[in-house]
């Protein structure tokens, strides 16, 4: 890695050395780059591959129905629990064949249709009680004869046949059921929304909720947040994380593979929707980075500037220069730089051997110094890296301009000067992945781990070469970059196939 | 504004009728969805003896979304905050259109009566009421005594 300062030196001076012989050693059209997968596009070795159709709303719609259609005919069920099924068991058909065939009644319950066996005796109490009782009971309709309720939410009494229930039988009017529809849209709810009685969590069915006077605006909304969950709930859709982009892909596995996304160019992973992150699992990535928001910043400054001190482990700063610290909360005496006891330094104690006696002693603390030595040694790569991505950033745009200049000044044509930006997209490809080896690393726990540091240290070594290249390009050989390319990519891709498993 | 909905008349009578033991709750004169709360601090609890005023509105979609209340007398809670507010899930994401202001402020007074701070909203004093419930208690009191019995 190099200063910012040398890559702008480097530049300018190779700019103003720049000849047209330099050019002609440039001049080969031949095709490399990217150019690598669109031609081998059935290199099935290749271990990010990874085939995704971009579908319309109107294409998922028809997408989502054919398992909708299939669970009613089999079950022979109404469409609208069968979509209630299917987004409670990440529309896995035949994992709800299987649960309904098993036993009915258990299935309706875990899904919300029908009220657990407890509160289905806790209503059939209230209704042998009810009967002509005046005290409101809260979430059962009070009858007060065969024809009127009273809802508890307005306590209008209205006509039972006006009253709606699911098969909890918290029975309210529909006037209340409307507004409480309304009310739950407006706030982003639809297949979530729940019956009106306390603590019952059976769910409205669409055909039920739409089916009620709400405004027309509002059932279109309630789709619209409806289609919204069924996608969310299916593990081979993703709707593309670029804002204000309405890609919709489909996969035929749901892996923790990279999809680029062709209208909005946003990158992510499949499986989770954050940033790709191969050779690293989702799970693992997201320890990951929930450490990194909550450690790094303390981290760091513990391990700059402080030192647990060897009796009582608490964290200690040092304030002054004398290295015969105490502790402030123990009272122990001992050496900043040995972390010994200081009973026995003499006037040499630049010499501190006593680390590896002490080391039992400070055993606790050491173990908890070493978990933030080997943390900090993965952290400090992974943020390098990520600058580096930062600062290549840059340097791509001062790579846009020179083309710029050469092609006004009729050295080649802009053509010609591609193959400079497909180095810099490789090489950022390349860093990337670089980046996302070091969580992969630190989590590693196994015989393979070796390995794994040997080609992650030949890719960071190839990655620099690159690096170097790519920001004294035009003194570089075209030839030897396009070889160095070939090489970095090369050892990312050996390190994917052997270590990244989706 | 609209004409005042039946439901809200109907509990309205019903808590000057038949008000809650240690509630007081009188809407405002000039505002039917506005009321002045009075909560008298739980037996064996450190809010005993306390008076503490609430105010509780009713918003307009009432009783499909929640009341809105907050405590005005000053309260060491770990559920409430300085200004008031209370965490409190039947106000929040588990209120029903079945629960009244009665069965609301039922339940805050339960909140006094067990604080929870592993569900904190002032982070400060449930950090001291898990680390040293003594103290805390003693705080409570304390300012049961400063803010919530003057009058």
């Amino acid at each position: 890695m190099m200063a910012e300062c040398t890559i702008n030196d480097n530049i300018d001076e190779s700019d103003s050395d720049y000849s047209d012989e330099d050019f002609e050693t440039y001049y080969h059209p031949m095709e490399y780059g990217d150019s690598e997968e669109n031609h081998n596009p059935v290199d099935a070795e290749d271990p990010e591959l990874f085939p995704v159709e971009c579908l319309t709303m109107e294409q998922v719609e028809m997408f989502l129905n054919e398992a909708v259609n299939s669970v009613c005919h089999i079950l022979n069920i109404n469409m609208s629990l069968a979509k209630l099924f299917l987004l409670f068991n990440n529309w896995d058909v035949e994992k709800i064949i299987s649960g309904y065939k098993l036993d009915i009644t258990s299935f309706l319950i875990s899904s919300r249709v029908l009220p657990t066996l407890q509160s289905q005796q806790q209503s059939a109490n209230i209704d042998d009680n009810d009967c002509q009782c005046e005290q409101q009971q809260p979430g059962s309709g009070n009858i007060i004869n065969d024809n009127v309720f009273i809802c508890p939410v307005c306590t209008c009494s209205s006509l039972k046949s006006l009253g709606l229930c699911l098969e909890c039988q918290h029975t309210f009017c529909t006037e209340c059921w409307t507004t409480y529809v309304e009310v739950k849209i407006s706030e982003g709810q639809s297949t979530e929304i729940t019956c009106m009685a306390q603590n019952c969590n059976l769910l409205l069915q669409e055909v039920i909720a739409l089916k009620l006077p709400i405004s027309s605006y509002l059932k279109l909304q309630y789709q619209h947040f409806a289609f919204h969950n069924y996608v969310i709930s299916h593990p081979l859709l993703r709707f593309c994380v670029g804002p204000n982009c309405n890609v919709i892909f489909k996969a035929k596995q749901s892996l923790a593979k990279r999809i680029v996304c062709p209208q909005c160019k946003s990158v992510f992973c499949f499986k989770c929707g954050d940033s790709y992150h191969a050779p690293t699992d989702c799970a693992t990535i997201k320890n990951w980075l929930t450490k990194c928001a909550d450690d790094s910043e303390t981290a760091n400054y513990f391990s700059a500037h402080t030192k647990d001190c060897p009796n009582c482990n608490i964290c200690i700063e040092k304030n002054g220069g004398c290295n015969h610290m105490q502790c402030y909360k123990c009272r122990h005496d001992f050496c900043w730089m040995c972390l010994g006891d200081w009973k026995g330094h003499g006037s040499e104690y630049y010499e501190c051997s006593r680390y590896k006696e002490n080391s039992e002693t400070a055993n606790e603390s050491a173990k908890a110094r070493a978990a933030l030595r080997k943390y900090l040694h993965y952290y400090e790569r992974w943020q390098n890296h990520a600058k580096s991505l930062k600062l290549e950033e840059k340097t791509l745009e001062k790579i846009k301009d020179r083309i710029n200049q050469k092609v006004m000044n009729g050295s080649g044509t802009w053509i010609d000067w591609q193959y400079l930006l497909d180095a810099a997209a490789l090489l950022a490809k390349c860093r990337y992945t670089l980046q996302y080896t070091y969580p992969y690393a630190y989590y590693m726990n196994n015989e393979s781990k070796n390995l794994f540091e040997y080609q992650q240290a030949q890719l960071e070594a190839e990655i620099e070469n690159l690096s170097w290249k790519v920001e004294r390009a035009e003194t570089t050989d075209r030839g030897d970059l396009e070889n160095q390319m070939y090489i970095a990519e090369k050892r990312r891709k050996t390190l994917l196939k052997d270590f990244f498993q989706t | 504004m609209a004409a005042l909905p039946r439901r809200i008349i109907k509990e309205t009578q019903r808590l000057m009728a038949e008000p809650v033991p240690g509630i007081s709750a009188v809407p405002d004169e000039s505002n039917a969805r506005y009321f002045h709360v009075i909560v008298t601090g739980p037996e064996d609890s450190p809010f005993e003896g306390g008076l503490f005023k609430l105010e509780l509105f009713l918003p307009e979609d009432y009783p499909m979304s929640a009341p809105k209340v907050r405590f005005i007398t000053k309260i060491y809670h770990p559920n409430i905050d300085k200004l008031g507010r209370i965490c409190l899930d039947i106000l929040k994401d588990k209120w029903s259109p079945a629960l009244q202001i009665r069965t609301v402020l039922l339940s805050i007074q339960a909140l006094l009566s067990a604080p929870n701070p592993d569900d904190p909203l002032a982070n400060d004093v449930a950090e001291l009421w898990k680390i040293n419930e003594i103290e805390a208690i003693r705080n409570a009191k304390e300012w049961t005594r400063k803010y919530a019995m003057d009058n």
